[in-house]
């Protein structure tokens, strides 16, 4: 079972429409994309990707997306997903990222993996993972959707890039031996008040594990994890609706924090 | 219905097991004469020979205000009798729907705090349902049913974003963080000390303070291995006989 041509073109017409005219789209799933036809929404965002690199968009890494088992319930999946990280995705530290630039934005805390060497191979132990870090930093991803309500099943999410939009990353480069990255405490704050909490061990048991996930899939998709690539692993805790005007800190222990700042409506 | 008869209901609604509607329901009951039903209740334990050893600080966290629908810290006092040993075993038979949540519990010294523990509270609410109103749990001694403690540990240069996780089984089931505390577990304790002052109880030194949940509370079920582990301090756990 896969898609026609024509039925993965519109997909990607309809995703791209929703982003440029910042309205939402209905739901791809039934009317163009079959309930669980995972690899149908892969496809659709292979060619979203192929078309962005042609614009001239840099792929710097990847996003690691439904790392909890209660999302993955919720999603009826037993597996993460993917989406490709651009570049022009990355915000600053604490700069300001403008919310009208982003559909229906949430966010969320992770540890980012830097990588210092290639992981190319389809059967991938966290020892390889281990190896092949050069760095983490703590990060927010702030996720987005293109579909209507955040009304998504798997198909949906993967199709749409995995409801990625910006990621913003620490600073201070962490070694991983210095990061309990199963029992790291994670609290994502706006104006001073706890908004989600959450540890390591919220992402799939440890975000070592969802990397291990994510090298073995991309090297089975003929695109494998390189060095330099920047992976966001998952999140430690629930997403947060965007409030505009709004800054939020996430501090991961051992890690340190960071920071987004968004403008308000007006922008 | 009098102050003392309400202890009454409570204290033998917990001595037996047996669920009872919320005080609210037929009841006038505010929140100070909520806390005057709570002292009563424990007067009866301590009565029969219970020993107080500190108090417990609840809804400390939006996750749990969320879950009771109560946006007020509240707070309870803990005896000796709801002490487990850590490791120890605990059977259901005196408990109506036990809940289980990891916290992290501070030992009051002359000055502050003298050590940190993890910890594991068991809440049980004597209302059917576990429903209530804020009257209702603060006179049900806010819930409070059994503890254990983990091993003390000198008390670290920060506990505001420790870590948490409840297992169950071995299986993570809730990741947390202090964090959800007040944003920071000494929070609590400051909060605990004008909360406890305004009804006349002052905090002794060698006293317990559990500080509050940091994660949503999860059923317990008999045979169950539960631990809760916090970054840097250690673990609590308690074995539930089948």
């Amino acid at each position: 079972m896969s898609i026609g041509k024509e039925t993965l073109g519109e997909a990607v017409r309809l995703l791209r429409e929703a982003q440029e005219t910042r309205t939402p789209c209905a739901p791809l799933r039934e009317r163009l994309l079959p309930a669980g036809d995972v690899a149908s929404a892969y496809a659709v965002q292979r060619a979203m990707t192929e078309q962005a690199v042609a614009a001239g968009r840099r792929i710097v890494g990847a996003k690691i997306g439904l790392t909890n088992p209660a999302v993955q319930r919720q999603l009826g999946v037993d597996q993460p997903d993917f989406g490709v990280l651009f570049a022009d995705m990355a915000a600053f530290d604490g700069a300001e990222v403008d919310v009208t630039r982003i559909l229906q934005p949430k966010v969320e805390a992770e540890v980012a993996f830097v990588l210092g060497r290639d992981l190319p191979y389809e059967q991938v132990t966290v020892a390889d993972v281990v190896r092949a870090t050069d760095h983490l930093l703590p990060a927010i991803e702030i996720v987005g959707s293109r579909i209507a309500n955040w009304d998504i099943s798997i198909v949906d999410t993967v199709a749409d890039n995995a409801s990625s939009a910006m990621f913003v990353l620490g600073n201070r480069p962490v070694a991983l031996p210095d990061v309990d990255l199963r029992l790291c405490g994670m609290v994502l704050e706006h104006e001073g008040e706890p908004v989600s909490v959450g540890a390591g061990a919220a992402c799939l048991g440890n975000p070592l594990h969802a990397v291990a996930w994510l090298a073995q899939t991309m090297a089975a998709a003929g695109t494998p994890l390189r060095a330099g690539d920047v992976i966001l692993s998952g999140a430690l805790g629930p997403m947060v609706p965007v409030t505009p005007g709004a800054v939020y800190e996430a501090r991961i222990s051992g890690l340190g924090s960071v920071r987004t700042r968004f403008s308000g409506l007006a922008g | 219905m009098s102050i003392s008869e309400m202890a009454v209901l409570l204290d033998d609604a917990a001595v037996d097991a047996t669920a009872i509607p919320q005080l609210t329901l037929s009841h006038e009951l505010d929140v100070d004469g909520a806390y005057a039903v709570q002292e009563a209740l424990i007067a009866r334990r301590l009565d029969r020979g219970q020993r107080l050893v500190g108090v417990k600080m609840g809804l400390t966290s939006r996750a749990k205000m969320a879950q009771v629908g109560v946006h007020e810290v509240i707070w309870g006092r803990l005896t000796d009798a709801m002490a487990v040993p850590d490791g120890g075993e605990l059977s259901l038979d005196g408990f109506i729907h036990p809940r289980v949540e990891p916290e992290i519990a501070f030992l009051l010294g002359e000055n502050g705090i003298a050590a940190v523990a993890p910890a594991l509270e068991i809440i049980d609410s004597r209302y059917a349902d576990f429903q209530f109103t804020h009257p209702d749990v603060v006179a049900d001694n806010t819930s409070g049913a059994a503890f254990v403690i983990g091993a003390w540990q000198p008390m670290p240069a920060g506990v505001d974003n420790l870590g948490v996780l409840l297992e169950v089984d071995g299986k993570v089931v809730q990741a947390g963080s202090t964090a959800a505390i007040l944003g920071d577990p000494r929070r609590a304790l400051t909060e605990g000390r004008a909360l406890t002052a305004r009804h006349g109880l002052a905090l002794e030194p060698g006293w317990v303070f559990l500080a509050g949940a940091a994660t949503a509370a999860v059923p317990l079920t008999p045979g169950a291995h539960v631990r809760a582990v916090v970054e840097t301090i250690g673990t609590a756990s308690l074995k539930v006989s089948r």
